[in-house]
């Protein structure tokens, strides 16, 4: 009896390993990569940004949401160098990644050709809408900057009391701050009733007294902005010493300040503290000084993995988780259809993400959606302002009108 | 006028910011005849200590504002010690080359804090009601800082002067080698005046950081911003700084406010200044105010 129970432990031995064996050989693995500036210009956008990223890809492999499967998805610093981006990339083609999430609107725009050759799905942070001229593979997250500008064009000729509105546009001195200027001039010459009256490039500017009197001297009374935020929380701390920010909408003799998304968030209030009042700014994603089921998850993921406030709270941590939920229900989508996980699946789904199958991931203000022909994902945009220190919804989710005028 | 007055006021502001900034530069030319490409990130630092012991150890900001030109003093004449002294008599390209190396490293150790990659911005210490000189205004946290400049640049300027350490630094300055002869510490000088630079670097940060922020891309960017005015003055003149400071501030308003947005021209503030810097260094190639060396072999 003794030696009849001696005989069976390797077997149970064996049949143990193998059926601990047995799910991990069906298990795969899907690389993802992200190349971006977690250190050099922009950094204070692309930690926070990464980390989203970093927190929602471990959820998804410590929950199980791909049931055995997994995702991995290495995050290397570019220092916003597109030589580096382009490094990175090739190293992450190398190791077989099937989509690829990029960052910033150089390297995006530098290496669109290398995304077309290699087939391989792109999700940029950056919202240039040039990244999506002669491109089959990039998709952008997001309303496109020119979009953004758009929309805030709209809402101040909507909400502007007189005669016509006279704007400034307030830019970055880069392909990126540059880009919606000439989309938003076809809006106006397509009957978006406004005045451009001048497009300021900004440089390093301590003062900028000289442009903003400047401005209300050719009785400019909106500014609108599409740079990131240091160079807009000078320009409202100096508007408010000179007294010439609105306490209303458009307030005659006065400035109302607006901007895109890289221009706002809690990183302007901490820069331009009082002067960020009544600071005008859009983008598509839901604010965590407006809760609700997306925020709540957000403020659990970033507490889960243990981010401080600032990061739990910041819209490009937002940004970064959502580019990452994006990707995983892709994935999900092409195995619920029992395909192979391929740069082509993925890029089909991607095309196939609208109407019924439009793709909510619960921290944007409108689904997200893509075609053939439409690489844009959110379309729908909020427009926020400042108030006793944080920023607040004004009005309901949007689709500027004149994004689809200016397409014909 | 008011308007032109107004001009006048941010441009000699912004121009005695540029010269607090440019300081650095020149305290240590004028010694050592090198150039700190790192200045910038010495400037980020100083604002980043400030910042600190301010808002982390609640230590109030005029005590945290001279803890961290004390801190830089150090911390420059540690760099200075560690990295190039053993550099005295190399070719300049290799001080030059080293002090790059720096600039990388600095960045590379501000990337480790949390100023790296993270926007700062001191509480709100002064009134926000501006200042009314006449029809134009100026914001308490630009006056604060026009006169800590002031008095700084008058500070530097007694001291180099008056006193014997300042004179030896001129000393040195003038020949090494006759001041070695009388008995001047040639290293000691170069540290003091790294040092120097360094303490005036921590003072332009926390102002510059006053105004814009704490953004570190925008902190150390003004290391090259202000590099004109210092080659507009005379690479060893601190009267030269603080001169083409306030020209380079004036010319950038003026260009503002008179030129932009007239006959399709933009970004001439930014412009012009390098343009009239061109200009000026065709007729005086050593700057305004910098020192015409006449080599006899």
């Amino acid at each position: 009896m003794r030696h009849q129970h001696v005989w069976m432990v390797p077997i149970m031995i064996v049949l143990g390993m193998v059926m601990a064996l047995t799910p991990a050989a069906h298990a795969e693995v899907y690389k993802l990569a992200l190349s971006l500036a977690i250190t050099g210009p922009t950094s204070d956008a692309g930690n926070p940004y990464s980390k989203g990223v970093e927190d929602y890809i471990r959820y998804v492999n410590d929950t199980k949401l791909l049931k055995g499967d997994t995702v991995s998805c290495p995050i290397r610093d570019d220092q916003y160098q597109t030589d580096i981006t382009k490094r990175n990339f090739e190293d992450f083609l190398a190791d077989g990644i099937v989509l690829y999430l990029n960052y910033s609107t150089g390297s995006t725009l530098a290496l669109k050709r290398d995304f077309e050759e290699e087939k391989i799905p792109v999700i940029p942070a950056s919202f240039h809408a040039g990244n999506l001229e002669d491109s089959n593979y990039i998709f952008l997250p997001i309303a496109t900057y020119s979009s953004q500008c758009i929309g805030l064009a709209e809402y101040i000729v909507a909400n502007h009391k007189g005669d016509t509105p006279k704007v400034a546009m307030f830019i970055h001195p880069s392909a990126f701050g540059r880009g919606p200027v000439e989309d938003v001039q076809k809006a106006v010459a397509a009957g978006l009733k406004m005045d451009i009256v001048e497009v300021v490039e900004h440089g390093k500017d301590l003062d900028n007294t000289a442009m903003l009197q400047r401005l209300v001297s050719k009785q400019v009374r909106y500014v609108l902005s599409q740079t990131v935020q240091s160079p807009v929380a000078t320009l409202l701390k100096d508007a408010q010493r000179l007294g010439l920010i609105a306490k209303q909408f458009g307030e005659e003799g006065k400035l109302t300040f607006l901007g895109a998304h890289y221009t706002g968030g809690n990183d302007l209030i901490e820069l331009a503290g009082t002067a960020a009042e009544g600071y005008y700014w859009t983008t598509s994603y839901t604010l965590t000084s407006e809760p609700g089921e997306g925020t709540t998850f957000q403020l659990m993921l970033a507490k889960k993995y243990g981010r401080d406030d600032k990061t739990a709270n910041s819209h490009n941590y937002t940004n970064g988780m959502m580019v990452a939920q994006l990707a995983v229900e892709t994935i999900r989508r092409v195995k619920a259809k029992g395909e192979k996980v391929t740069r082509a699946s993925l890029y089909n789904e991607l095309n196939a993400m609208n109407g019924n199958n439009a793709y909510s991931p619960g921290n944007t203000v409108g689904p997200v959606t893509y075609s053939p022909t439409d690489h844009a994902g959110v379309d729908t945009l909020q427009i926020y302002s400042v108030k006793q220190g944080a920023f607040h919804s004004v009005g309901k989710p949007f689709i500027p009108a004149f994004v689809a005028k200016i397409k014909k | 006028m008011a308007y032109f007055l107004q001009l006048v006021i941010s441009g000699i502001v912004v121009g005695s910011i540029y010269a607090l900034s440019g300081l650095g530069f020149v305290l240590i030319y004028k010694s050592s005849r090198v150039l700190n490409i790192a200045h910038g990130q010495i400037i980020a630092s100083g604002a980043f200590i400030t910042y600190a012991l301010t808002v982390w150890l609640e230590i109030p900001l005029y005590i945290s504002f001279f803890i961290s030109m004390g801190a830089t003093f150090f911390l420059a004449m540690s760099v200075e010690r560690v990295f190039l002294r053993r550099l005295i008599g190399e070719p300049i390209i290799s001080v030059i080359m080293v002090t790059i190396g720096l600039m990388s490293i600095l960045d590379g150790i501000i990337y480790l804090t949390p100023f790296g990659s993270v926007n700062y911005s001191f509480p709100e210490f002064f009134p926000k009601t501006p200042v009314n000189i006449g029809p134009a205004t100026i914001s308490w946290t630009q006056l604060v800082g026009l006169i800590i400049t002031f008095v700084l640049i008058g500070l530097f300027s007694w001291f180099f002067k008056r006193s014997t350490v300042g004179i030896s630094m001129r000393a040195v300055s003038d020949d090494q080698f006759a001041s070695m002869s009388v008995g001047i510490s040639v290293p000691r000088v170069f540290g003091l005046a790294w040092a120097m630079a360094g303490m005036s670097a921590a003072a332009a940060g926390g102002i510059i950081g006053n105004i814009t922020g704490l953004n570190f891309e925008t902190l150390h960017a003004f290391g090259i911003i202000v590099f004109p005015v210092v080659i507009l003055g005379g690479l060893d003149s601190i009267i030269g700084a603080v001169v083409a400071g306030i020209i380079m501030g004036l010319i950038q308003q003026f260009a503002s406010g008179y030129l932009d947005g007239k006959w399709g021209l933009n970004g001439t503030a930014d412009v012009l200044p390098y343009v009239i810097l061109l200009v000026i260094l065709l007729f005086k190639p050593h700057g305004l105010f910098g020192t015409h060396e006449i080599e006899r072999v």
